[in-house]
């Protein structure tokens, strides 16, 4: 629809107005993040003698090198790692499975199992039940209560169904005839045929594992069990930082880390992973989304 | 579960045991098992544990255990001035948050749908997108480091002379609603105009050639065309914003995250007063029967908007 009239005086003030407000946004969006990414990689001795907005003054890796030379944030970046991989992982083939099995019109009981998932999804008994349920069956403070209650989600698995709705019946009919079991057809046929909506959902565990700070504040109380997050709000509340500073520039003189430039590094370590990977997963998701809301 | 499934089985003939666990039916059944275990012990049980609300529970009872006590902790929350100070925190960030937040993603998706380059775009909704993965925690401590008494936002401030002294956001009781609006808004906008770009982008582009024969120009064809195309999201999304008024999404979190002891007159809702009674305190009787409470008046909110938007325009979402 563009460029085929010539531009009409609506047409210039219409796109200023895009441009200017879409450029607004972007530097609203991009600054604060660019700011601590300049904070952190900055001398902190120097940074904390005079505010720094653009670029880098006294360029130092020395806040990352710190950063990882701290047990505390070491176990929780491992501990963050580990709760995502092995978390997407379990849920996606969790949901998935069950996504292909709902789907399919010979399953007995189907409505039944649709019917308490859409249930899950706007009901739940809050938190105290959950919290008396996980403790009666010896979840709490331990690693499984970050994976094990949360390896199916209805959104999710309506997700899963309304792409693999899509996927020609034919296919999954001749290979039940060829003698595949459904659990291989699930495997062999429709896993490949599915990754955007793999990659989808994929994002959306990731994010959450990655990003959740609730389930470790709250279900687990044992130090080396913390994730990323709880590390950071640690951070925030200043004596506990500044405990952890000190024992570092004990056995480091001359070090000008400061609490502030610490700060930033741990926060660009934990804003990197979806920073960086985003941009090539939004492809899909935007594609798997679709799909789903004209669904749901 | 499994018996009656075996009398109609495809393969009634078929005896062996191994022939039985390798029929369709028992393997589908197997697929949706986990899933099915899953929603049975963590979303059911804890459903039929919100019973504990009418009794005096603790660790060792679980959810089954526990003496009756009727409304008794129900006439306790009544009279708890907190309740009442979380619960008018709650709604007010939340109708805060609607009128402001609400408008910005359906405003934001009609300057997108404007925009002429494809790359350009694809930046754009790539960057204004981003921060709805971010944790919480990492929004809080931006907040915290931007508005500090020595932030960068009070030195623009003070160089625009629009104040003298630095403003303390965090220590004021009076901004906090304000400035859990404006987080909203930095997270949520990009990411909530994707809904309603792909409501505007499903429009037929024979509708606009249509429409510029007859002499429209671009604010018209916006006005007339990409409005009433995204009308019908917009209504479904107004219905769940307002049937989430009582949680109001991320209030628990900005109320946990930067709540402290100078703002807590505006910054304790609802989400924290359970936390705060049940896992702190751990009363947890008393703090289920204020989860009941909130989970009611959300329920009877959804459903009433979701009444009375059929009665107006005929969409409904259940």
């Amino acid at each position: 629809m563009n460029n085929s009239f010539r531009k009409s005086r609506e047409d210039i003030i219409v796109d200023t107005l895009v441009w200017g407000l879409s450029l607004i946004v972007l530097a609203a969006t991009f600054y604060p993040l660019y700011f601590v990414l300049i904070q952190s990689l900055n001398d902190g001795a120097d940074a904390a003698k005079a505010p720094i907005y653009w670029f880098p003054r006294d360029f130092s890796l020395e806040n990352y090198q710190l950063v990882f030379k701290q047990d505390l944030l070491l176990t929780g970046l491992k501990n963050t790692l580990l709760r995502t991989i092995v978390g997407t992982t379990a849920t996606v083939f969790v949901t998935s499975m069950a996504a292909y099995a709902l789907q399919r019109p010979n399953l007995k009981l189907r409505k039944v199992y649709v019917s308490m998932g859409a249930i899950s999804m706007y009901f739940s008994g809050g938190l105290i039940p959950l919290y008396l349920v996980l403790n009666k069956l010896h979840l709490l403070d331990t690693f499984w209560v970050y994976i094990v209650p949360y390896l199916f989600g209805f959104f999710n698995c309506l997700l899963f169904m309304s792409f693999f709705r899509n996927i020609p019946e034919a296919l999954t009919e001749s290979a039940l005839i060829d003698g595949a079991s459904e659990f291989k057809i699930y495997w062999k046929i429709i896993i490949p045929l599915s990754m955007p909506v793999f990659a989808t959902v994929s994002l959306f565990v990731a994010v959450f594992h990655w990003n959740d700070y609730f389930i470790s504040s709250f279900f687990i109380t044992t130090e080396s069990l913390q994730t990323l997050p709880v590390i950071l709000i640690r951070l925030l509340s200043l004596s506990e930082a500044q405990q952890e500073i000190q024992r570092y520039i004990g056995n480091n003189t001359g070090s000008s880390v400061t609490l502030e430039s610490m700060r930033y590094a741990t926060l660009i370590i934990s804003i990197a992973p979806i920073t960086i990977l985003y941009p090539f997963l939004q492809r899909f998701f935007v594609k798997g989304m679709l799909v789903g809301a004209i669904k749901a | 579960m499994n018996k009656p499934l075996m009398a109609t089985d495809r393969r009634p003939g078929s005896a062996s045991l191994r022939g039985k666990l390798s029929s369709p039916q028992v393997i589908l059944q197997l697929m949706v098992l986990p899933a099915v275990l899953a929603m049975v012990i963590f979303n059911f049980m804890p459903m039929f544990g919100m019973l504990i609300a009418f009794k005096e529970t603790d660790l060792t009872d679980g959810i089954f255990g526990g003496k009756w006590v009727g409304f008794a902790h129900f006439k306790e929350i009544f009279e708890d001035d907190r309740f009442w100070m979380a619960m008018h925190n709650t709604i007010g960030m939340s109708i805060l948050k609607l009128v402001i937040t609400f408008a910005a993603p359906i405003l934001f998706a009609l300057i997108m749908n404007e925009i002429r380059s494809n790359a350009y775009k694809k930046v754009v909704q790539t960057i204004s997108t981003l921060p709805h993965f971010l944790s919480y925690v990492i929004v809080a401590t931006l907040c915290l480091i931007f508005l500090d008494p020595q932030g960068i936002v009070n030195h623009v401030l003070m160089s625009l002379h629009l104040t003298k002294e630095p403003i303390e956001f965090m220590a004021e009781a009076k901004w906090f609603w304000g400035l859990g609006s404006a987080l909203d808004l930095w997270k949520e906008t990009g990411w909530g105009a994707i809904v309603f770009l792909a409501a505007i982008t499903g429009v037929n582009g024979e509708v606009y050639e249509a429409a510029r024969m007859d002499g429209a120009g671009r604010l018209r064809c916006i006005w007339h065309i990409n409005l009433p195309a995204i009308r019908s999201t917009i209504m479904v999304m107004l219905i769940l914003n307002i049937g989430n008024l009582f949680y109001g999404g991320s209030n628990f979190d900005q109320s946990y995250l930067l709540g402290n002891m100078f703002n807590t007159d505006r910054s304790y809702t609802l989400g924290y007063y359970t936390l705060d009674n049940g896992l702190i305190q751990m009363r947890y009787s008393f703090a289920a029967a204020a989860d009941l409470i909130i989970s009611t008046l959300s329920l009877t909110l959804l459903l009433l908007t979701n009444w009375v938007a059929k009665k107006i325009n005929g969409s409904n979402i259940f």
